[in-house]
Formats: structure tokens, C-alpha cells, sequence
């Protein structure tokens, strides 16, 4: 059967050869353009709302096949995730050198790990702590994400209610559109959070030391005696973090090691969002005992503020009783004298 | 930068001050092998609340000495200022013969 409506190719020809007056709103580049919904069979209930993207890829402001964005998406993670981080310059270290310090920070973290194990302690995280190099660039700006863009509601705050009747799904959809301009989004690579880490004038406090070739430590807890492991290895400085005896452990005499130690760098630490300085960095890893030791010190001066407090309390009634008790024998002493004269 | 004159170099900065990129950026262009050849290299990381300025100091193989104050230079200027002398000492190597 012949098309009820007749194609005229004639008129179809006619309309491309016409140079377009209205310009081009929108195009699609990518191949899932979005598409709206049919209308639902039943006319009294709304159509179920749709996920117009895959549910871990929100769409990015920056093209997400880049290898930029994504290496921009890994640090914001590595920032999240890391509470603790060591920032070190290395200036011209090699292959060799790099692949030899790690397996010496390796070998260090394990042993400590087989230590805590043996006395008991759950976290071992020795398998956790990467040492990486970075691209210095795009960390600063994943570090300005991560500092300045806090967004107060998650995307899922306004979803539907799994049990609303007026929707066909109980699906909980985040109502936001396919286009990375919309507000709703509050992850790290929406438009809205290029825009927060673009303002140049909220300055962030690690600004100043993210130029240069930079490598990082990332350790997934803040432990003490981990830090303190690790600057033994990468940083030693002889009274406290003393770097391993000879014969105690040869390979780290290795020239590889040492000629890659000593273009190593330590320029300060991320603690839980603070600044330090490698004073401080040095600081937090002398912390005897780590949180556990913390908290002993914490209870015992507690316990010495409680007992001056009970005392200085105690000092007042103390001293009135006395006062009341000397005025009471005084004139019991009188009451006596007094007594004989009658 | 001309580095194969160089015999010790000395760099004093406070890493979270803002002028103390010249200085971190001098000590990346120190080649890997430097130091193994006999360069000394010494680093010196000032406190955070030091206002010290970064110093430089670099020592050449026929025994002079060069001073810089690098936090009003930027890493053209300091090394323009290493490799002027650098120059001249591999002039006068090529003339040698050696």
C-alpha cells in the first residue's frame, strides 16, 4: 500500500537547499540523546520519571572521555578518602629509583602491620598507603572542588517517595535532567562545582605548595605510628624518626634508594583538611601511641583536673568548717571559764 | 640550564611562601645523575612562618661563587644568571681541548 501521505521530494529539496533563518538550539553529539517518555496506558497516573543517564555516570562539564577529567575525578576521591596526605617534591627521580622506594616503604609497612597484628590491633592499613606522583595542575583544582564546594542537599533529597501512588514505579529517581548545567547536581565534575572552584578568590591554604613536580602519600586513616613509619623510610631526621640500621635492613643502602631519597622532597602534610608544615607533619607522626595514646594522655589529665577541682571545691567548706569548728570551741572554751566564776 | 659546572648547590626557601617557586624549580632541573656525579645539593626547608627570603647559593668548578636572593627573580632570570658563568667556563674547556 502506498504512504497515505505522499513523500514529495521535490519539497524536501527545496527545504535543505533554504539556508535555516532560526539557529540551531540544540544538538546532540553523543549518540543516547535523550528521549522523553511515552505516555502512560493509564491517563490518571503521571509516567514513571526516568533515568536519563547510567546511575554512577552523572553528565560532566568537561568531556568525561578526557583523560583530565578523569584524572581531575581520582584526586577529588583521593581527597575525600585520604585524611592524611604527604605532599613531596621530587625532582628527577627515575623508574628505578621510584619502583625502589616504594618497595622499601612496602617492606616497612608490612613488617609494621605483622607488628600490630601480633598485639592485637584490628586497623591495619599498612596495604593502603600509595605514594604517587601527580599532575600538579589538575590536583590544585581537584583540591579547590574538594575544599569549596560543599553542596547542603544530595541529589536524592528530592526524589519521589518509593510508596507515592501517583507514580507508576517505585523506583527512587533523582529528578534531574541530561544536561550537566542543572543545579540538582552535586557531584564533583557538574558545572556547578567547576564554577565554585573557579572563583580565584576563595584561596586555599595548601595553594602555595602545589607547583612543580609533586608526588603524594596518601595514607586512608590518620595513624601515627603509620606516619611515623613511612617518614622513617622517605624522610628520616636522626633523633626521632630514625632511618632503618644497616644490618637491620642492607636493601635500603641500595644506591637506588638513596640517590632517589635524596631528591625526594617533603613539603608539608594534608592532616584532616588542616595545613602543616614539615615541623608539624613531624609533630603528628612523634605522637606517641597514635589515638589510643591520645586518649590515655586525655584521661589522665582529666583525672588530675577532676582531683584539683574536687579539691579547690572541697577548700572552701573545708576552711568554713574550721573557722565554724574553732569558733565553737572558743566558746565552749569561754562557756567553761565562765562556768568556775559562778 | 648548564649543570655540568656546578659542584655544590645550596637552596634555602619556605616551601609555603609564594616567591619560593624559583627555587623549588631550580632544583628540578638538576639532572638525575647529578648528584652521583660529586654535585652536592643541599636543601634547607624553612619553617611556615618564617619571612625569610629563598637564597640560592651555587658554587662552580673553577672555585667562584654565586649569591641569589631568589624571591624577586623568576627561573629564567635565575638561570640566566647560573648558566652566564657556566658559559664561559665551557668556552674556555672547548679552547683547552679537554
Amino acid at each position: 500500500m502506498p504512504p497515505r501521505i505522499r513523500l514529495r521530494p521535490h519539497a524536501l529539496r527545496l527545504r535543505i537547499a533554504a539556508p535555516s533563518s532560526s539557529p540551531l538550539c540544540a544538538t546532540y553529539a553523543s549518540l543516547a540523546t535523550a528521549t522523553t517518555p511515552a505516555p502512560s496506558i493509564d491517563p490518571t497516573r503521571a509516567a514513571a520519571p526516568i533515568l536519563r543517564y547510567p546511575p554512577t555516570q552523572p553528565p560532566s562539564h568537561k568531556p568525561p572521555e578526557v583523560r583530565k577529567t578523569q584524572l581531575h575525578r581520582t584526586y577529588q576521591s583521593v581527597l575525600k578518602s585520604s585524611p592524611l596526605i604527604l605532599l613531596f617534591q621530587h625532582n628527577n627521580v627515575k623508574a628505578v629509583e621510584w619502583m625502589s622506594i616504594r618497595r622499601e616503604l612496602a617492606t616497612a609497612l608490612r613488617k609494621l602491620d605483622a607488628e600490630r597484628a601480633k598485639n592485637g590491633h584490628e586497623d591495619l592499613i599498612g596495604d593502603q598507603i600509595k605514594f604517587q606522583v601527580i599532575t600538579t595542575n589538575i590536583f590544585a583544582s581537584a583540591l579547590r572542588v574538594v575544599e569549596f564546594f560543599k553542596p547542603e542537599e544530595n541529589t536524592m533529597d528530592r526524589v519521589q517517595h518509593s510508596t507515592d501512588p501517583r507514580t507508576a514505579t517505585s523506583a527512587q529517581i533523582p529528578q534531574t535532567s541530561n544536561s550537566p548545567e542543572d543545579e540538582a547536581f552535586k557531584h564533583g565534575l557538574s558545572k556547578r562545582a567547576w564554577e565554585v572552584a573557579s572563583n580565584r578568590k576563595l584561596k586555599s591554604e595548601l595553594e602555595p605548595l602545589l607547583s612543580g613536580p609533586l608526588a603524594i602519600l596518601t595514607f586512608p586513616d590518620v595513624s601515627p605510628q603509620y606516619l611515623k613509619a613511612v617518614l622513617s623510610i622517605v624522610a628520616p631526621s636522626p633523633p626521632n624518626f630514625p632511618a632503618p640500621k644497616r644490618k637491620a635492613n642492607p636493601s635500603y643502602f641500595e644506591p637506588e634508594v638513596q640517590s632517589g631519597l635524596q631528591k625526594l622532597m617533603l613539603l608539608g602534610a594534608r592532616v584532616e583538611g588542616k595545613v602543616f608544615d614539615t615541623e608539624g607533619t613531624r609533630w603528628v607522626g612523634g605522637i606517641d601511641g597514635g589515638i589510643d595514646g591520645l586518649r590515655a594522655q586525655l584521661v589522665h589529665m582529666l583525672q588530675g583536673v577532676g582531683g584539683a577541682l574536687t579539691g579547690a571545691l572541697e577548700g572552701a567548706s573545708k576552711s568554713l568548717y574550721f573557722t565554724v569548728e574553732g569558733r565553737r570551741m572558743d566558746m565552749e572554751e569561754k562557756a567553761k571559764d565562765d562556768k568556775p566564776a559562778e | 640550564m648548564i649543570t655540568r659546572f656546578l659542584t655544590d648547590v645550596r637552596v634555602k626557601f619556605n616551601p609555603f611562601s609564594p616567591r619560593a617557586k624559583p627555587a623549588r624549580l631550580f632544583l628540578s632541573l638538576i639532572p638525575p645523575n647529578a648528584r652521583a656525579d660529586g654535585m652536592k645539593v643541599e636543601t634547607k626547608m624553612l619553617p611556615r612562618t618564617s619571612t625569610e627570603p629563598a637564597t640560592l647559593d651555587v658554587k662552580f668548578k673553577d672555585g667562584k661563587e654565586l649569591k641569589l636572593e631568589l624571591d624577586k627573580m623568576r627561573i629564567p632570570e635565575v638561570m640566566e644568571e647560573v648558566d652566564r658563568h657556566s658559559r664561559m667556563l665551557a668556552r674556555k674547556e672547548e679552547l683547552t681541548g679537554n
